[in-house]
């Protein structure tokens, strides 16, 4: 993307061509992926020819002027239908943008299309539902993670350079890690949350996907900020995200979280991670392992808050049109109606208790390393028993923190051939340091520059 | 002992009918043969909820008056 800017600049390319030449290669792949539910040919073709006007004369809105994005089909966008991939919000029509994408329009990004996610960002995959589940751009006989699948899928498919996810328990990162490219889930409070669907209230993010750590500090650059109509943003300064990016590491010291991949996982997760902590070595950093509660304590305390709030969300529906949700999220919910107060209560006063062990940890540390996901991507079969309670999450325990966490690619399963993923997580709003080491890893590594054959 | 829930026997078919219909649900019998299904385990997650936090123990979320109303 910064290269594309350049070029704008130099009119090199324009934003025009790049855009076409996009919607060409969705019209020509997509078909086997589904990663778009909706393409916005009009509407991309009008802001990228508004935007390399403005180009043209020298006028400049931001690092991503011009530049093609995607969105998961929980986020409003006036007069364009927003359906959460669910047949409960088939015809929903948005009066009004979600802010981020209001700050989107303002930077001059350029909106390709609205994209596939799991049923109201939880319930998936999914086969009953009005359009199909996105598939793996490296495989499409595998899935590309949820819940922000499409995103995934898209970026990984070379169809947008980025795409806006969001991510309660993962669902930025989930996608991220088993695409083969990077995403982030923001501090909770960094990125507006209004206009976007909700999950769980109290955990829910908006962030990007690129292929890139140094795109996602371009992303984030323009969504980033306090918005007063959003009671859980936080009122902080934005830093630059691109000057944190140094190319080094000196002098940071890095907590290993290894306990929670070091048994259960895909065989070739933990040589992909040792080799991975041997390159943030060489890069001047200093690691040491570290221990935190475990993955089946931080799922089951996420999971348990997210039911009894997902269940209120949508107890109406429940009630009155069960059978129009897909089977999977109506099963994941509906549990939530029998979440009693002190259930939610004990979870809510337990998160306290995990977050404050990783914020100890934090003091020690200037970022937590871990895997991104414990396997590669799942294989693309309807018959897959659900596994949201019984296998434990490697990325909800930084939901449960609510703390900025980034997933990277970090190599490539040798049986499968699929994309494996490192995630670094940093105190609340240090952005810049998980930024600082996702890319100085991406300086002398070339897995994010590795593309899946569409042929 | 972090909490003694989890020794509790799993409610049976018919106490998980009885815990939906107090819940509101009036499912069509196929979900609910789903949902039946599905409870144990959510039921065992949530049981395995400690239940002996400190009395002070505040919970992960703050009541903030100024940024209730909206602008």
């Amino acid at each position: 993307m910064p290269n594309s800017a350049g070029l704008y600049d130099q009119r090199e390319l324009s934003p025009v061509e790049v855009t076409r030449s996009l919607l060409d290669r969705i019209a020509a792949y997509d078909g086997k992926l589904h990663s778009l539910i909706r393409v916005t040919p009009e509407v991309a073709l009008a802001e990228a020819q508004a935007a390399e006007r403005e180009l043209m004369t020298g006028s400049r809105r931001g690092p991503l002027h011009g530049i093609p994005y995607a969105l998961k089909d929980i986020v409003e966008t006036a007069g364009i239908p927003t359906t959460g991939h669910s047949k409960l919000c088939q015809d929903h029509v948005p009066a009004a943008d979600a802010h981020l994408v209001t700050l989107l329009k303002a930077g001059g990004a350029v909106l390709i299309g609205k994209l596939a996610t799991w049923e109201f960002a939880l319930g998936g995959p999914s086969w009953d539902l009005p359009w199909p589940p996105a598939r793996n751009p490296w495989n499409p006989n595998y899935l590309p993670g949820g819940s922000s699948s499409g995103a995934g899928a898209a970026v990984a498919a070379g169809f947008v350079p980025g795409a806006i996810g969001t991510d309660t328990g993962g669902s930025i990162r989930g996608p991220a890690a088993v695409c083969g490219i990077a995403g982030l889930k923001p501090t909770y409070g960094r990125v507006s949350r209004r206009g976007v669907f909700p999950n769980t209230f109290t955990m829910d993010h908006c962030g990007p996907l690129t292929r890139s750590a140094e795109d996602i500090a371009l992303f984030l650059q323009v969504i980033a900020g306090f918005d007063a109509e959003d009671p859980g943003s936080e009122d902080v300064p934005v830093p630059d995200y691109r000057a944190a990016l140094t190319g080094r590491l000196d002098g940071l010291r890095l907590g290993l979280v290894e306990h929670w991949y070091a048994h259960g996982a895909h065989p070739d997760l933990a040589p992909a991670m040792s080799a991975a902590v041997e390159v943030l070595r060489g890069l001047g950093a200093v690691i040491e392992p570290v221990q935190l509660s475990s993955l089946r304590d931080y799922t089951d305390c996420k999971t348990t808050i997210s039911i009894a709030e997902l269940y209120a969300i949508h107890e109406k529906d429940l009630k009155t049109r069960p059978q129009d949700f897909g089977r999977i999220l109506r099963n994941r919910v509906l549990p939530g109606a029998l979440i009693r107060a002190e259930d939610y209560m004990q979870a809510l006063r337990w998160r306290t208790v995990l977050a404050r062990e990783q914020a100890l940890a934090l003091k020690r540390y200037d970022a937590l390393l871990t895997a991104g996901a414990l396997n590669v991507a799942d294989p693309a079969d309807p018959n897959q028993p659900d596994r949201l309670v019984s296998s434990p999450s490697i990325t909800m325990p930084f939901s449960v923190g609510g703390l900025p966490a980034l997933a990277i690619p970090c190599g490539f399963s040798r049986g499968e051939g699929l994309p494996l993923s490192l995630q670094i997580a940093a105190a609340p709003m240090r952005e810049p340091t998980g930024l600082r080491i996702a890319h100085a890893y991406q300086l002398v590594t070339d897995w994010h520059r590795r593309h899946p054959d569409l042929h | 002992m972090r909490t003694d829930l989890s020794r509790l026997p799993p409610s049976t078919p018919e106490e998980i009918r009885a815990m939906t219909r107090r819940a509101g649900l009036d499912l069509p019998e196929e979900l609910m043969q789903q949902f039946i299904a599905v409870w144990p385990a959510f039921e065992a997650m949530v049981r395995r909820i400690p239940r002996d936090l400190d009395r002070a123990a505040e919970p992960a979320h703050s009541y903030r008056p100024q940024r209730i109303v909206r602008a």
